[in-house]
């Protein structure tokens, strides 16, 4: 005869006894497993209810000051449109905000009801101004608690403050950026389109004009730029040419002759003017009176004749 | 609002209910700083010394009768983690025992309300609490011990804070709020715990028991089976 393993029923029932109870038909083959009674919730409702009538006490409703309510209707969820009825199941007691809201809203309901019956019973509820009394929290406290709440709202100002100066220099630095990179890109452009027309590649000055719309701005545009471009060439013409025989392709070499027979022979410098002049006032006849004044009789002759 | 602001100063004190408030010892400071919370909410209490919790359960009775207390609220602390708190009416009962959970004391900064010291409370319940037999008797015995008794010599005239219970979860969930505005503004006073129902006997601290929470899993239960998770997550690792 199979039994479980429980060593309490091997020692309550006997041999003798299991085979009598399987002749009975009490027992079946196989494994027969103690069943655990399942665990029964007291719930004497009636006992309840006796104890209840025994010790309640039938005081006045000022005596007690107690209310049975619902939550007061719920304003956010009106505004957003949803569904206002609400049922008791709705709460999610993990849900922190909800259930604190539910909890204010009971309370609310509460004092709605119970404050008109207060006031015909001529109960105060508000504590006039000059009424001081020790009140639950000590002013310490209170200001303990003013001041973390200041702190908070610094702090976050203070954060505030920190990420829009942020954000606004980040958008400053690109503004930045760009503008630089605008400008690098026109001078570039600029000067590429100089360096064209000084080279001879193009004989236009359109790249003077840049964005201008107007037909007028854009001669205007091109002539002034244009002169100025051609006098600053001649200028740099002669002095360049100078300054690159002086210093081109290495300067001028060191040690070499200069009065061969090619110097000699070379009379580009010779101002035919200048030595046919017989004017004292050039070169070595140079004098400090070059530019005289007539003497008194001279001046007088020429003031007489004049009248 | 209301004709006079002086109270009625000939009015009588005749609910006489005190509540005694104590606490057994090994209790954390948390549960001591609730316990001096309600103390002062409540003028009707009387406080006194920690009680060896080796002693039987009765004894207090006989303490309650003689401080002249008709009701009791008797904190017991084991293993210096869990609190019980037991709810009674001395000398015929009924008694209640709960598993106190998430306490926020008065000192916290983030109940930023006040009220009057001693200044009595509007209760406000949960529509379920009329529906079964065990949460009526419940709300008597929350009235009769929470509610001020009108014109008691400790206690000040203006109705400025509200109580309120509130099933959810199989559990009843205490808050206390300040009354600011008529309109019913409120702000949070505390303190703030939750209450999960073990038994309901009928004598007091004693007695047959009237009914008995299918919902409640001790604490050492609920320890156990969260360390046998863990416990069972790690096997298969060290099998590896």
């Amino acid at each position: 005869m199979a039994q479980d393993s429980e060593s309490a029923s091997d020692t309550e029932d006997s041999d003798l006894e299991l085979q009598d109870a399987f002749s009975k038909g009490f027992l079946k083959p196989g494994l027969n497993v103690v069943e655990e009674a399942k665990k029964r919730y007291v719930n004497n409702v009636v006992g309840l209810e006796q104890c209840l009538e025994e010790f309640k006490k039938n005081i006045e409703w000022i005596e007690r000051l107690d209310m049975t309510n619902g939550p007061a209707a719920d304003i956010i969820a009106l505004t957003e449109g949803k569904s206002v009825s609400q049922e008791r199941s709705d709460i999610d007691p993990d849900d922190d905000f909800q259930r604190e809201m539910y909890f204010y809203r009971q309370a609310q309901a509460t004092v709605l009801d119970a404050l008109p019956q207060l006031n015909q019973q001529k109960i105060p509820t508000k504590r006039p101004d000059d009424y001081f009394a020790e009140m639950a929290k000590s002013d310490h406290q209170m200001h303990k608690i003013r001041e973390k709440i200041l702190s908070k709202q610094i702090s976050m100002e203070k954060s505030e403050k920190a990420k829009q100066l942020r954000a606004l220099r980040k958008y400053g630095k690109k503004v930045h950026t760009e503008v630089i990179q605008q400008r690098q890109k026109e001078k570039k452009a600029m000067m590429t389109a100089v360096k064209k027309y000084q080279k001879g590649l193009t004989d236009k000055l359109d790249f003077l004009e840049g964005d201008k719309v107007s037909s007028k701005t854009k001669k205007e545009g091109g002539k002034g730029p244009a002169a100025g471009i051609k006098q600053n060439k001649q200028g740099v013409n002669a002095k360049r040419k100078y300054k690159n025989e002086k210093f081109g392709f290495g300067g001028k070499k060191r040690g070499l002759k200069w009065n061969t027979k090619d110097s000699h022979d070379d009379v580009s410098s010779f101002r035919s003017k200048v030595a046919h002049s017989k004017s004292n006032s050039f070169g070595k006849g140079r004098k400090k009176n070059a530019n005289k004044r007539p003497g008194k009789r001279t001046r007088q002759k020429k003031k007489n004749q004049a009248r | 609002m209301f004709s006079s602001l002086c109270p009625d100063p000939q009015g009588r004190w005749k609910n006489k209910e005190r509540v005694l408030i104590f606490s057994s010892r090994g209790i954390s400071y948390r549960a001591r700083h609730l316990m001096q919370d309600l103390r002062t909410l409540m003028p009707h209490s009387k406080p006194d010394t920690k009680m060896d919790r080796k002693d039987k359960l009765f004894v207090i009775n006989e303490i309650c009768e003689m401080k002249n207390c008709n009701k009791c609220l008797y904190f017991e602390a084991k293993k210096k983690q869990d609190l019980y708190m037991w709810i009674t009416n001395v000398p015929h009962g009924p008694s209640a025992k709960f598993l106190i959970q998430n306490i926020h004391t008065l000192d916290e900064l983030k109940l930023t309300g006040n009220c009057l010291k001693g200044s009595r409370p509007l209760l406000s319940f949960d529509p379920t609490f009329d529906k079964e037999a065990h949460h009526r008797l419940l709300k008597e015995l929350f009235i009769q011990v929470f509610s001020t008794p009108h014109y008691h010599p400790k206690s000040q005239p203006f109705v400025d804070h509200i109580f309120t219970f509130t099933i959810a979860d199989n559990r009843i969930w205490f808050r206390n709020y300040q009354i600011i505005e008529e309109d019913g503004s409120l702000v949070e006073i505390g303190p703030r715990f939750v209450l999960n129902l073990i038994k309901i006997f009928q004598g007091s601290f004693g007695g047959p028991t009237l009914y008995e929470n299918p919902n409640y899993q001790s604490p050492n239960m609920v320890r156990d089976t969260s360390q046998r998770v863990t416990v069972s997550k790690s096997v298969p690792r060290a099998k590896r």
